[in-house]
């Protein structure tokens, strides 16, 4: 920190003199310039506030000038708001009794990475997926795949249960090989082609559920994915049986 | 302004702790009407004056009595709102006191008005808390005698409610002694705060096999000669099998498990201790610096890893900023999906699971709304943590280099932070007085330890983890027990806010660095003071013991890094059952014997081609020996020296 100029009477407004000098009084030598600034700037600010309450109590009370009593209920009201404390010792010391009277809890053994519960962690996405709209088609039994790329690469597909025909949802659990999850990765949620292919002629009914990541189970831990496939217009589609749209089934991502 | 109730557990029962002494009468509030407020300033000097004419062995003691009279009479005064008394008591003997409580009576002259006594926690904690003051039983009779006359029993009056005498039977004590204990806001401490047992032994450290290398074997076996292949077991751990009655059981707060990467961390560690060169007065370390470049005077906080791979800066502007300072750059975990392509198998995986393409030297960490005050690796590098104005700690993840978690506790600026020796336990100290014990999977502090009067500025572990030292600007250090959160022991004697904290590695003595420029040694098992380093003339900011203890180093504002002989400091005490019994101590004046390097001048050192000039208080061995050296490296912020974080750490390769 530089040592602050004297500022010379003449150039210094009466007030940064005044300001200096309070500085000295309190015992602080050395000091940038722009400090004066600051608390002209502060004190400008708090005294205008509180005479500027003082007024509106007085008015209130219906006095005819502002008194002495109007400013000290503004100072106490800011005091409150602005410039807390904190707690009083005897306070400290009670819930500090409190909190020492628990035993340290025991370690859990090969637990990985030691972290709070996920909801008091700064681990979980910040986004949700939009689920896309999309009609879908009817009995031809495939699998109507909303596109969702949103990041990187995908979760390492398995074996979804999608092989029996009358299997109505879709639930990629943890089967998908559980590589580590790490904070803040981004990921694709992807059907792969190869369950397309499963045209089987039984017409079922087109497997027809939101695909919603549900952001909270994505923790430090595993990939838990609960797809299940979606079509939002499902009943109007129903009724068009015949009316196929082409989805884009070739360009998934590649892994 | 209602009246505050004494706080539980500091205070007797309105009256001085002795048993013959009576009961005071009637219980007065804090600060009643206690007489004329025109009479103050004569019952003042008539104490004044008895004291000056006292004999000369007792009126060094007797004049401790000056300063919290003073305090507590002007407080009075205020609170009922004689001001104009208020004002002429304070001109006529505010000179008087002790240069120590300067800062302390501007501080007071600006309280003038009721009003401004509500805000302001550390004066209504002063007036709530009892000033102690240890004096001898004749100099106490003396002066009982002399206030329970009648004309003078307003003070006795004041002296009854708001000073804790701890009477002790011996001589009384010379202004030396006195000056080098008191300077607290709450006076000395009780002889009773610093009677616990404390188990300052370190814990036992398990059996690590270190297998011998090849290359240690330095030419000495010759061709033809078999080689001895026999692993080496940890000699430091193995050499008392039984329990060392100061260390602390293992189990006595619980410790996380020893991963394989700590094992392998702790073989190192042996390896390397055994090349290590013993530092001493003819054998000082040399030096390595790393020099902060622009910072602008921003660099708030500073920390190394042990083994001196990294270092990270805390920043003013609110960013965590962490340095690989070894040739291997930083680089974070890969993704998910890329993760589960590789062969967790592989004798590599370690290497495999890092993205080369994120590598870098510097990784920037945002998340903090203030500046970032104290930061901390820990043991296994895996963690970063890092304390705020904002009042968070947040705890990063060096594989990633994200935020984990942010842990909200303080509401106002944390001012210190340090990780467990072992891990999963940390200390956060703050604005609001109070420090506070975390584990990494707890959102809440496991425990709160509330006693000082002002901010917390400073907070360290034991080496054995089980407890705790906090500096305070309320001038005293105190330790924690982390089993039950009780204060074990206060250390009072520094004149200013202690800023710096360091134990020693056998974790019997502590050393502590304060704005009044002493660096002050403290015998945890007896609660003494047993040393003092007088030499620096700014407030100390760094204090660190060399990996054997033999060395202490200082770092302070006045541009210095001063090096001190710890193992000259620590022989010869005087603890025999006297000193215990009554917290005496005679400090030795040794500070010019113990210091080390004295010799100022510039000094040039080469590393990597880079010439660094610095202006030091000591002179640099440049020696090149195969085998590694101990080496100092303070880090200074701007080239101006003026933040200093020491470690010691090793030379890897000779230079």
């Amino acid at each position: 920190m530089e040592q602050s100029k004297m500022a010379s009477p003449k150039s210094a407004p009466k007030d940064a003199q005044v300001m200096a000098q309070i500085l000295k009084d309190m015992g602080i030598a050395e000091y940038e310039p722009r400090v004066i600034n600051q608390m002209l700037e502060f004190t400008y600010r708090y005294v205008t506030t509180i005479l500027e309450d003082a007024k509106i109590y007085s008015s209130h009370a219906k006095k005819s000038s502002v008194d002495a009593d109007d400013v000290r209920l503004a100072i106490q009201c800011r005091t409150d708001q602005s410039f807390t404390s904190p707690p009083p010792r005897d306070f400290l010391l009670d819930i500090a009794r409190q909190k020492n009277q628990t035993p340290l809890p025991l370690i859990k053994p090969y637990s990985g990475p030691r972290l709070p519960p996920d909801r008091y962690c700064l681990t979980a996405p910040n986004y949700r997926l939009k689920s896309l709209q999309k009609k879908t088609s009817s009995s031809a039994g495939r699998i109507t795949v909303p596109r969702l790329s949103v990041g990187a690469v995908s979760s390492r597909p398995s074996t979804p249960t999608l092989g029996t025909p009358s299997a109505q949802t879709v639930s990629v659990s943890t089967k998908v090989g559980t590589p580590v999850s790490l904070a803040g990765q981004r990921f694709t949620v992807q059907i792969p082609s190869s369950q397309a292919t499963v045209k089987s002629a039984t017409p079922t009914t087109p497997t027809v559920q939101n695909v919603l990541i549900n952001p909270s189970l994505i923790g430090s831990k595993n990939i838990l994915i609960t797809t299940n496939m979606v079509s939002s217009q499902n009943t109007s589609s129903e009724s068009n049986p015949l009316k196929r749209k082409h989805e884009d089934d070739d360009d998934y991502d590649n892994l | 302004m209602r009246m505050r109730e004494p706080a539980e557990g500091l205070l007797g029962v309105g009256g001085i702790a002795v048993e013959d002494q009576p009961d005071v009468s009637a219980v007065l509030s804090a600060y009643n009407q206690q007489g004329d407020p025109a009479l103050y300033e004569e019952y003042y000097s008539g104490l004044k004056h008895f004291i000056e004419c006292s004999l000369d062995c007792h009126r060094a003691e007797l004049s401790q009595l000056f300063y919290p009279l003073f305090v507590h009479m002007y407080l009075e005064l205020v609170y009922n709102q004689h001001e104009s008394e208020a004002k002429s008591f304070f001109e006529k003997f505010h000179g008087d006191q002790e240069c120590y409580y300067q800062d302390d009576l501007r501080v007071l002259s600006s309280l003038t008005k009721k009003e401004h006594m509500k805000g302001n926690e550390t004066m209504l904690d002063f007036r709530t808390s009892k000033f102690v003051l240890r004096i001898s039983r004749d100099s106490y009779q003396l002066l009982k005698r002399h206030l329970q006359e009648k004309q003078n029993n307003q003070i006795w009056n004041i002296v009854q409610e708001h000073l804790y005498i701890d009477i002790f039977d011996g001589m009384p004590r010379s202004k030396q002694q006195i000056d080098a204990m008191v300077g607290s806001l709450a006076g000395e401490a009780k002889r009773e705060a610093n009677k616990a047992k404390v188990f300052f032994g370190l814990l036992k450290e398990p059996e690590i096999e270190v297998p011998l290398d090849d290359e240690d074997e330095e030419g000495e076996n010759e061709e033809g000669k078999p080689k001895k292949k026999k692993p080496k077991k940890d000699s430091v751990g193995s050499k008392s099998k039984k329990q060392d009655p100061n260390a602390p059981p293992q189990n006595r707060i619980p410790l996380p498990e020893l991963k394989d990467s700590d094992k392998l961390d702790k073989a190192m560690n042996i390896k390397e201790a055994t090349k290590r060169v013993r530092l001493g007065p003819d054998c000082l370390p040399s030096i390595c610096f790393y020099t902060f470049l622009n910072a602008y005077q921003g660099l708030t906080a500073v920390d190394i890893t042990d083994d001196s791979s990294m270092i990270v800066g805390g920043f003013a502007d609110s960013t965590v900023r962490v340095w690989s300072v070894t040739p291997k750059k930083l680089r974070s975990v890969k993704t998910a999906a890329d993760l589960s392509l590789i062969d967790k198998e592989s004798d590599d995986v370690l290497e495999r699971i890092m993205d080369e393409k994120t590598a870098s030297e510097l990784k920037i960490l945002y998340g903090h709304s203030g500046p970032v005050y104290g930061t901390s690796f820990s043991p296994d590098r895996n963690y970063l943590l890092s304390s705020s104005e904002d009042g968070t700690v947040r705890l990063w993840s060096l594989q990633t280099f994200t935020c984990l978690v942010g842990y909200k506790g303080h509401n106002y600026p944390v001012w210190d932070t340090q990780f467990s020796p072992y891990g999963y336990y940390f200390v956060s100290g703050g604005h609001d007085r109070v420090a506070r014990l975390w584990a990494t999977d707890h959102y809440q502090p496991l425990r709160m330890f509330a006693g000082h009067l002002a901010d917390v500025t400073c907070s360290r572990f034991h080496p054995n983890s089980n407890y705790i030292a906090t500096g305070s600007a309320d001038r005293t250090v105190r330790l924690w027990d982390v089993l039950n959160g009780n204060c074990v022991r206060i250390f009072t004697g520094h004149k200013g806010p202690i800023h710096s904290l360091a134990f020693s590695p056998n974790g019997r003595f502590l050393a502590t660095g304060a704005t009044d420029g002493r660096v002050l040694l403290w015998d945890i098992g007896h609660g003494l003071m047993v040393g003092e380093l007088k030499g620096h003339t700014d407030t100390i900011y760094a204090l660190r013991f060399s990996r054997d203890g033999e060395i202490l180093a200082s770092g302070s504002m006045d541009n210095t890094v001063k090096l001190w002989d710890a193992v000259k400091a620590f022989e010869d005490l005087e603890t025999d059952d006297f000193t215990t019994a009554t917290g005496h101590i005679n400090l030795p004046e040794n500070s010019q014997d113990l210091l080390l390097v004295g010799a100022a001048g510039l000094c040039k050192l080469i590393r990597r081609k880079e010439l660094f000039y610095g202006a030091l208080d000591f002179l640099i061995k440049n020696k090149n020996k195969k085998k590694e050296r101990e080496w100092l490296s303070p880090i200074k912020r701007n080239g101006n020296g003026l933040c200093w974080n020491i470690t010691f750490g090793k030379l890897t390769a000779p230079q």
